[in-house]
């Protein structure tokens, strides 16, 4: 599974990091931001997918 | 349903059952239709809607919308649209951001269990009087690095400004003088706190956003403005949230049981009881030109309330909509904003919600609304929250 955060999307709500914290992480204002690659191992694949869907401003894509 | 109920028929928000039934009133705006006639303008009861409305600023302005706030200088940044709310954004977000807020949690949770064990010693309380109308005003005191003592004078100042508003908004002038000299008081004391601020060396915030240079310098006017900000969209917010929170925990004690077993649930507990009870439901824009809303044609110029709690209901986004848990996987709620005006205080805000139900319910784990008291929501006001809440510790 890969992830994505769209820059001109995202308000930096923060429930990515919140809700998977080994996918995502904050920068310095708050806004989300993809650990390494974007390359999710499979068990943090739920974590991101529902990442993803609490996204308030659909941000965040986990596909794959 | 009554005649001023039926389908198509314009609503009246004071009509609706909102002091001592919320959850029906949700319902009734959100049976009456995806875009429906309230008061003197649209409102969207669909999350598809409030997201084309929220998600757009040119079209649905913030600029004229918050006229009722009765703030003496502009709102920074509520009342601007991009891109001068762009600028102010920029300049504000780093100060509360989870990195810039989390060296506070210390301080901050001792703040709490100082409020906290008192009522755990009298064994009752009215949770809004004792801890959650005194606890935000602290947050702001600290960040500010005022002293804890202008507590009560800040609930004073912000009570009077709060009621002139809805004064104003309801169309009663004389019952704002007060309010108007309070909110004079207010306005030369942050005044003068922004004179000593500028060029000091402190680490509060204000004295940080002082001495911000070139295109981010901000002026005296507006940094007292955003001032007025802080205490206008920062303080009864979170009350109101930490009233709503709480009375549904009272009142549903498996949900409550669920948080003292297992206190790593309270942030999902947080998104769920915020879900259900935004403290603002009602966002406001006006139209800068015709636009097409779910096939309606709205002129220039016309208000659209986004109605937060009810696209937060939304059925068709979510299972048993009205209903409480701490499990659902997946739980979208729009409950601080979306798009370019999300809250800018939500990280601080579920920081400052997350100690409070914690440090709570290590101390308190069993209570109830107290026999014959009926918590009531302060209604007609544009944000909603709990008059009071009183709370009996134990069976």
């Amino acid at each position: 599974m890969k992830v994505s955060i769209d820059r001109d999307t995202c308000t930096g709500h923060g429930l990515c990091y919140l809700t998977a914290p080994r996918v995502f992480s904050d920068d310095d204002e708050g806004y989300g931001r993809v650990l390494g690659d974007g390359e999710v191992s499979a068990g943090d694949a739920d974590d991101a997918l529902r990442a993803a869907a609490n996204c308030p401003e659909r941000a965040v894509t986990a596909s794959g | 349903m009554t005649a001023g109920t039926a389908a198509g028929m314009p609503l009246t928000l004071n009509d609706l059952p909102m002091p001592e039934h919320r959850d029906t009133a949700w319902r009734i705006l959100h049976d009456h239709g995806r875009l429906i006639e309230l008061d003197n303008g649209f409102a969207a009861t669909r999350l598809d809607i409030v997201e084309a409305v929220m998600k757009n600023p040119e079209v649905f302005s913030s600029k004229e919308a918050f006229d009722s706030l009765g703030s003496p200088v502009p709102l920074v940044p509520i009342a601007f649209d991009p891109p001068e709310q762009t600028r102010y954004r920029r300049i504000l977000q780093p100060f509360f951001s989870p990195r810039a807020i989390r060296p506070l949690e210390p301080e901050l949770r001792r703040q709490v269990i100082e409020l906290i064990e008192p009522i755990a010693e009298r064994g009752e309380c009215d949770f809004i009087a004792d801890l959650s109308g005194k606890f935000p005003i602290q947050v702001f005191l600290t960040l500010f690095g005022l002293p804890l003592d202008m507590r009560d004078q800040f609930i004073v100042w912000k009570d009077a400004i709060l009621e002139m508003s809805d004064a104003s908004s309801a169309g009663v002038p004389e019952a704002s003088e007060d309010g108007m000299r309070k909110a004079g008081e207010l306005f030369m004391y942050l005044s003068d706190l922004v004179r000593h601020r500028r060029g000091a060396a402190g680490e509060d915030i204000l004295s940080q956003l002082l001495r911000a240079e070139g295109d981010d310098e901000l002026t005296d006017n507006e940094a007292v403005g955003l001032c007025f900000l802080f205490i206008l969209a920062g303080l009864d917010t979170v009350m109101d949230a930490l009233g709503f929170g709480m009375e549904r925990l009272a009142g549903d004690p498996a949900c409550r049981q669920e948080i003292v077993d297992n206190p790593a649930i309270i942030p999902a507990a947080i998104e769920e009881l915020v879900r259900l009870d935004p403290p603002a439901p009602f966002v406001p824009r006006v139209t800068t030109r015709e636009v097409v809303v779910d096939g309606q044609v709205l002129p220039k110029g016309t208000r659209v309330t986004s109605l937060l709690a009810v696209a937060n209901r939304d059925g068709d986004e979510r299972t048993d909509p009205y209903g409480i848990s701490f499990t659902r996987g997946d739980n979208p709620h729009v409950s601080f904003g979306i798009g370019v005006h999300r809250c800018l205080g939500s990280h601080l805000a579920r920081l400052e919600m997350r100690i409070v139900y914690e440090e709570w319910h290590r101390r308190i784990p069993v209570y109830r609304i107290a026999d014959g008291s009926t918590p009531r929501v302060k209604w007609p006001r544009g944000t909603v929250g709990l008059q009071s809440l009183h709370l009996v510790i134990g069976q």
